[in-house]
């Protein structure tokens, strides 16, 4: 079983030029958790998840409290937003670099993979290094536990 | 000067110019700098291991000690943070209220446990309560530190150069309250207005959420009500017994060692938890000075510069304290303050062997000392720690702002320290 038959392939990617600001909205519009960022021949640098973003409306105290349980409202952290100047920043500045598996690349190594580097998503290039899906951790599980059923 | 007072000289300078580089932890540095120091000493006869250990101020460590581990036992219970939590609190979210009712809880504090433990501690709430209330944490964190640097100048345990001074002059718990804490009352009143002037414009900013600070529940920092309750008996009991010690004839580093040995007992918490948080690097760096400043007195250094400073000793006693306030003070802004202590109190010693009233002095050095550290951004520990962790946050402490914020506070602290150090002991 092969990581091609099961991963994603209509795959929304951003161009390196991109901004912070711009990436925010390709993930409002399409409601995904990863967005692997691509060179012009589609080949990707890097990847940006929610998390990075999030990063950066999160206030600096939950860094050095250990136990949040006595901050019951978080005031106007809830209404701060990151300033524009941070926002037209390119994403290279908050992009993680690109852990990528081929095309042809086995169900569990693929899984195995992921578990290592820790990751939900994983862009999946083909021969010549250019994008052509996003295996999650959700389609390469199921698709192994399917074969489950089959074991007599 | 004889060679084993050039060579010691020279060991002693090059391990300070080390230690004030900061390119090797300092405690390493003194560590080598105390063998070196020996060696030598035993190579050209001026310095033994046996004069090396009687060098040692055990008082000095054992009251340091003492104190590191009630801290240590303290501090995961979770009881500095519900003091900030009490102030922010009360404040009802006024800038002007939080900033005067933070700094008094750190000043508070850092005069009976260490300052470095307080502001570490207190810091790390007061970034919390500034980010929910939408201001900008700077003030908050550059006030605690200086107001504890000065705050801790009270009292014989708020400060290692007044442990170290205490010890060297056998100065009492309320010799200082009696001579420190009201020149320190006035210093540290002159702080704060500078400081609330200094930050007027920061503070004038209204938060744009006071309603998140009254619904912070202080209970909840609360972890272990229980331990905290018993430490701070304990800590109470000690404090009451600061007060009594030269009546009961018991040193001060009994005291602390004694409330530890009791805190430990009555707690029982995990000993190696508790000795992970004991700062054996600065107990090691005390030590090693200790052993380096034992060698400078053997080898005759401070019997010339006593001879240097008698010259200038017909300037009137009062006006020699006013420079011994200043030249100290100038030298711990750039460097740390515990060896400049160490190395001043053979000086003074010497003068009082010369025939010298060295009483004031002590109390000079140790207001030189203290206020000394807050000119710079690394004159003190407290001033490192909330630079450090800002440093982690969006809008970090730099040099310049300290240049602009803490140098007018070094500089009045010990112009107000002068003045009072005049008025009170040329008309005694």
């Amino acid at each position: 079983m092969e990581i091609n038959k099961y991963m994603k392939r209509n795959v929304v990617s951003i161009p390196e030029t991109s901004t912070i600001r711009e990436a925010a909205s390709v993930f409002v519009k399409n409601h995904v958790g990863l967005l692997p960022v691509v060179d012009n021949n589609a080949k990707p640098i890097g990847v940006i998840g929610l998390r990075e973003l999030l990063t950066l409306e999160l206030p600096d105290f939950i860094r050095f409290i250990g136990d949040l349980d006595f901050v019951h409202d978080f005031g106007a952290v809830e209404t701060t937003r990151p300033p524009a100047k941070v926002l037209d920043q390119s994403v290279k500045s908050l992009m993680k670099p690109a852990f990528t598996v081929s095309e042809d690349s086995g169900l569990l190594r693929t899984y195995a993979l992921m578990l290592q580097h820790n990751l939900h998503d994983m862009p999946v290039v083909s021969k010549d290094g250019k994008l052509v899906g996003v295996a999650s951790r959700v389609d390469i599980g199921t698709a192994i536990l399917s074969t489950w059923a089959k074991v007599a | 000067m004889n060679i084993p007072a050039g060579i010691s000289s020279v060991v002693f300078l090059a391990s300070l110019a080390l230690i004030f580089s900061e390119k090797i932890n300092r405690s390493i540095v003194a560590i080598a700098g105390a063998v070196i120091m020996v060696g030598m000493g035993k190579i050209l006869h001026f310095y033994s291991e046996k004069a090396a250990l009687e060098a040692v101020d055990f008082n000095t460590l054992g009251l340091l000690l003492g104190m590191m581990i009630l801290v240590a036992m303290l501090e995961p219970t979770g009881f500095f943070e519900y003091l900030a939590v009490l102030a922010a609190r009360a404040s009802k979210g006024k800038p002007v209220r939080l900033f005067i009712l933070l700094g008094s809880i750190t000043t508070v504090l850092s005069m009976f446990l260490d300052n470095v433990t307080t502001v570490v501690l207190i810091a790390p709430v007061t970034i919390l309560i500034s980010e929910i209330l939408g201001v900008s944490a700077l003030p908050y964190l550059v006030a605690e530190a200086l107001l504890s640097n000065t705050g801790g100048v009270a009292t014989l345990v708020g400060d290692p150069p007044n442990v170290l001074i205490g010890s060297a002059a056998g100065l009492s718990f309320n010799d200082f309250l009696v001579h420190s804490l009201p020149i320190v009352a006035f210093t540290w009143a002159g702080a704060l207005v500078l400081l609330l002037h200094l930050f007027k414009k920061e503070l004038s900013k209204q938060p744009r959420n006071t309603e998140a600070v009254m619904k912070l529940d202080p209970a909840e920092t609360l972890n272990q009500p229980g331990t905290a309750r018993r430490i701070l008996i304990v800590l109470g009991t000690a404090m009451i017994l600061f007060f009594v010690h030269d009546l009961l004839d018991i040193s001060p580093s009994f005291v602390a060692l004694e409330s530890a040995a009791f805190a430990l007992l009555w707690v029982r918490p995990n000993f190696q938890d508790v000795l992970k948080k004991v700062e054996w690097s600065v107990l090691i760096f005390f030590t090693a000075l200790f052993v380096m400043v034992g060698g400078l007195e053997s080898a005759g250094v401070f019997e010339s510069m006593v001879g240097l400073l008698e010259r200038v000793a017909h300037v009137p006693p009062v006006w020699f304290g006013v420079s011994v306030i200043w030249i100290v003070a100038l030298l711990s802004a750039v460097v740390d303050n515990v060896p400049i202590t160490i190395a001043f109190i053979p000086v003074i010693q010497g003068l009082g062997e010369s025939g010298m009233d060295i009483a004031p002095l002590w109390w000079a050095l140790a207001f030189g000392a203290g206020f000394g550290g807050n000119g710079t951004i690394i004159g003190s520990t407290a001033n490192i720690i909330v630079t450090a962790l800002s440093e982690k946050t969006r809008t970090p402490i730099t040099a310049p702002l300290w240049n602009k914020r803490g140098l007018p506070v070094m500089l009045l602290t010990c112009t107000i320290a002068s003045i009072m150090y005049i008025i009170l002991y040329s008309t005694f």
